[in-house]
């Protein structure tokens, strides 16, 4: 599904000296699998994510999606960002329905699915708020249907639920687990909590810090469908947490 | 909101009430002889007669006429080149150093060559205004828009919608707040500018009036346009901020 060979990006930094931020990521995620990208901050993997969009070039390696490699946006992929990037002149039924209309389906039945979408997310009956007037978490459950509306195969996710509060978050992350068990989307999740990475993921991806580099892939072998109150008394998802943890503390080998 | 409304509009009118007193004070005074000076009270019953009688309001209306005409142009001008200026690098090198010789020269001091060009009637005075106002809009909107979050566009272009469709429905919408701004400063240049012009060569319009009153000594006659003016710079700065509270109606609170 997504097959990224030998990636690497280098910024020009402000002093005009070269900055790697990503070193030679090769990384293959199938259909349907959920796989979180795991870091320390500045560690480049939220560009990962960007560079799989289509958003920002890479200066080395490529990125295919099904086979074809990726030079642009596009709607087959379906980023979801932490500040959310919601359109601040557009309601909440106005920025889900926008990649239905741009996708060319009729007003009318763009509305129809936009509203259902409004409702999986648990917003109904707020519609014609604007974002301004919207808590963060429901600004991120606005954002997640405004990207699932036009039915990308892939999520791009970016820190999704790193802006909220401890109770949302939990609670954003259920609701994501219970819309992807319906179609079992591909997604890639970029994350600095394990708690989170491990609770979702089939797999996760434990960056280097900066250059980032694949320390480490770790399967998550918990069955589904999760639930939070289970896993954290089981004893292979506590273990899990704290075997990544180490990893992640652990002192990085000269590459 | 609307219970601080009330004592904000007592407050700011208490300065113009002080304004009208002091004036009252020095004519009854006889600080100022009543020929230099008319006391308010002859100005405002002079314009209350005034603005029932059909040709000084056919000169209001031309006034009016050139400020619309030439603010409309600077608006679609003003916007349309900073917005290319941020979406295209070309577009942005053209403009740049144009905008930076241009702006800082005192427009006015065209007026001769627009008159020469363009003649004595509407079409030299609407240039003026336009050349004046054009600078602001167009630098608040390049301003603007070059400074909207990317991830907006990015949720835009990953529906599908080209660079160039995303430029006018994603980012000049985003920009909004600072492209009103700019338009705001444009509507207040383009109040003064308009009246200077008629006032250095008109054979109609307000500036036209105050000049002919002030050859003629009639000095009554010399303040009505100038009120005039003023509270159509009132009146349309109520209609322009209640356009943009409309507009801005997604937006967060801001200046």
């Amino acid at each position: 599904m997504i097959a990224i060979e030998g990636l690497s990006k280098s910024f020009e930094t402000a002093r005009r000296s070269s900055h790697t931020a990503l070193a030679d990521i090769s990384l293959n995620v199938a259909a349907g699998e959920f796989v979180s990208i795991l870091g320390p901050s500045g560690c480049g993997k939220s560009t990962l994510l960007y560079i799989v969009g289509g958003f920002v070039p890479p200066t080395e390696g490529t990125v295919a999606v099904n086979g074809k490699p990726v030079t642009g946006p596009g709607p087959d992929r379906g980023p979801v960002f932490q500040e959310f990037a919601l359109f601040p002149w557009k309601t909440v039924l106005g920025n889900v329905m926008y990649g239905l209309l741009e996708r060319g389906m009729a007003r009318s039945k763009a509305e129809e699915r936009a509203r259902a979408l409004i409702g999986l997310v648990h917003l109904k009956g707020y519609e014609h708020f604007y974002p301004k007037e919207l808590s963060g978490g429901m600004k991120q459950r606005v954002a997640i249907a405004r990207t699932l509306a036009y039915g990308p195969s892939i999520l791009l996710m970016d820190e999704p639920f790193g802006a909220l509060d401890a109770h949302t978050r939990t609670g954003l992350q259920n609701e994501l687990l219970d819309i992807w068990e319906r179609d079992r989307k591909t997604v890639l999740f970029v994350t600095h909590s394990v708690e989170e990475a491990v609770f979702l993921s089939d797999r996760v991806v434990v960056l280097t810090r900066s250059p980032g580099r694949i320390k480490q892939t770790v399967a998550i072998g918990l069955s589904r469908p999760r639930r939070r109150a289970q896993l954290l008394v089981d004893r292979r998802y506590q273990t899990l947490v704290v075997d990544i943890e180490r990893l992640m503390d652990a002192p990085e080998e000269a590459p | 909101m609307m219970r601080r409304a009330i004592p904000e509009t007592l407050l700011g009118s208490l300065p113009v009430v002080l304004v009208l007193a002091l004036w009252q004070g020095l004519t009854s005074a006889g600080m100022a002889p009543p020929s230099l000076l008319p006391p308010p009270a002859a100005v405002f019953s002079r314009l209350a007669q005034q603005l029932t009688d059909p040709v000084f309001l056919g000169h209001a209306a031309t006034t009016l006429f050139r400020l619309f005409a030439g603010f409309t142009i600077a608006v679609a001008i003003g916007v349309a080149l900073g917005v290319l200026a941020t979406g295209s690098r070309t577009v942005g090198a053209l403009v740049g150093p144009v905008v930076r010789v241009l702006a800082p020269v005192p427009k006015i001091a065209l007026y001769p060559a627009f008159i020469l060009i363009l003649g004595f009637e509407h079409a030299s005075k609407i240039a003026l205004v336009a050349a004046d106002a054009v600078f602001p809009i167009l630098l608040a909107t390049y301003q603007g828009t070059s400074a909207v979050e990317p991830k907006l566009v990015w949720s835009a272009l990953a529906t599908g919608t080209s660079r160039r469709k995303a430029l006018f429905t994603i980012v000049l919408p985003a920009a909004l707040p600072s492209v009103l701004t700019g338009c705001r400063i444009g509507l207040v240049i383009s109040c003064i500018v308009v009246f200077l012009a008629e006032m250095i060569s008109s054979t109609n319009g307000l500036g036209h009036l105050l000049v002919y009153a002030s050859r003629s000594f009639r000095t009554v006659d010399m303040f009505v346009p100038l009120i005039t003016i003023s509270i159509l710079g009132l009146a349309l700065n109520a209609g322009f901020n209640a356009l943009r509270a409309r507009l801005l109606a997604g937006f967060p609170e801001e200046s």
